[in-house]
């Protein structure tokens, strides 16, 4: 009982700070600098690899479909939610295998989670548009998902080190 | 759960291979959307899938603007003889105002709200030798 109360709070604490990450990263939207639908830093992922890398793959799915539902009635619509969701559901897959290959650091693993981010994004954009012509954006976008995946990468090595497994502490 | 990733202090060559990988299918991808450059650009807009207007970009000699009121978010077109863009919109995400100009084939500004497309396509003046896309 003890325990499934705290993976409850654990997991709850987590969708917040996931949901405020993508909220915040909303006001400094980078789309500004560099105009390229969909190009975001993808701050809330740093939830979903920490959730990955210390919790467990359950956990970080049921963070990220709460971070989607809820962010989508913060302030987008239900196209806003197809998108952040196929995405995210995309690239929480990719990054679920690759963190448990050997070899791979988090940055590896962020990056290829950036780049099936963008693409789950740009096919969900095939689907509602009925046309192939989103995939334009998606060599520009995949290129961008090197930066922010290194960054989000960096990040969250960073911050799976240097806070305490839970569970332990 | 043990994950050999999590506890990695700095990037792997393994890292590098798969920023490599991401590299190299974005370039693919680009040589393979790489449209024919045509004598003459054409210009159409979509709505949901159907062709709502085109104009050939060499035949434009003063700027034309199309205002396409009866979309759900209203926005005003700027058709000029060296490209398209989209002077205004009045949704909330304005991607396609920050698009601006498109001036070359295989280019396209797309407003996912309205689900509409402006694309441009380079066309050959023979008429055999249309591509559609």
């Amino acid at each position: 009982m003890t325990h499934g109360l705290q993976r409850l709070t654990r997991s709850a604490v987590l969708t917040a700070l996931a949901l405020a990450l993508s909220v915040a990263e909303g006001l400094v939207p980078l789309t500004i600098l560099f105009p390229l639908p969909g190009l975001r830093l993808g701050l809330a992922n740093l939830v979903t690899v920490y959730a990955l890398c210390r919790l467990s793959g359950r956990e970080a799915l049921l963070i990220l479909t709460a971070r989607c539902l809820l962010g989508s009635l913060l302030g987008g619509n239900l196209m806003a939610l197809a998108f952040s969701l196929t995405g995210g559901l995309l690239a929480l897959a990719v990054m679920a295998l690759l963190v448990h290959l050997p070899g791979l650091s988090l940055f590896g693993v962020s990056i290829a989670g950036a780049a099936a981010h963008n693409t789950g994004q740009i096919l969900a954009a095939i689907v509602v548009l009925g046309s192939r012509a989103p995939l334009v954006y998606l060599p520009p976008l995949l290129l961008c998902s090197l930066v922010t995946g290194a960054v989000t990468g960096g990040v969250s090595m960073l911050l799976v080190q240097r806070l305490p497994a839970p569970g332990r502490a | 759960m043990r994950s050999p990733a999590a506890d990695r202090r700095r990037p792997t060559l393994w890292d590098g291979l798969t920023a490599l990988l991401v590299a190299t299918a974005a370039f693919l991808l680009l040589a393979a959307l790489q449209s024919e450059p045509g004598e003459s650009l054409t210009a159409a807009v979509t709505l949901d899938g159907e062709i709502l207007a085109e104009y050939r970009l060499e035949e434009i000699t003063q700027p034309v603007t199309l205002t396409l009121d009866e979309l759900s978010y209203p926005l005003t077109l700027l058709v000029e003889g060296d490209g398209v863009s989209i002077l205004h919109s009045d949704c909330p995400s304005q991607d396609c105002v920050h698009t601006g100009k498109i001036t070359q084939a295989g280019q396209q500004i797309i407003c996912l709200p309205n689900r509409l497309i402006v694309s441009l396509t380079g066309t050959h003046d023979l008429d055999f030798d249309a591509v559609t896309g």
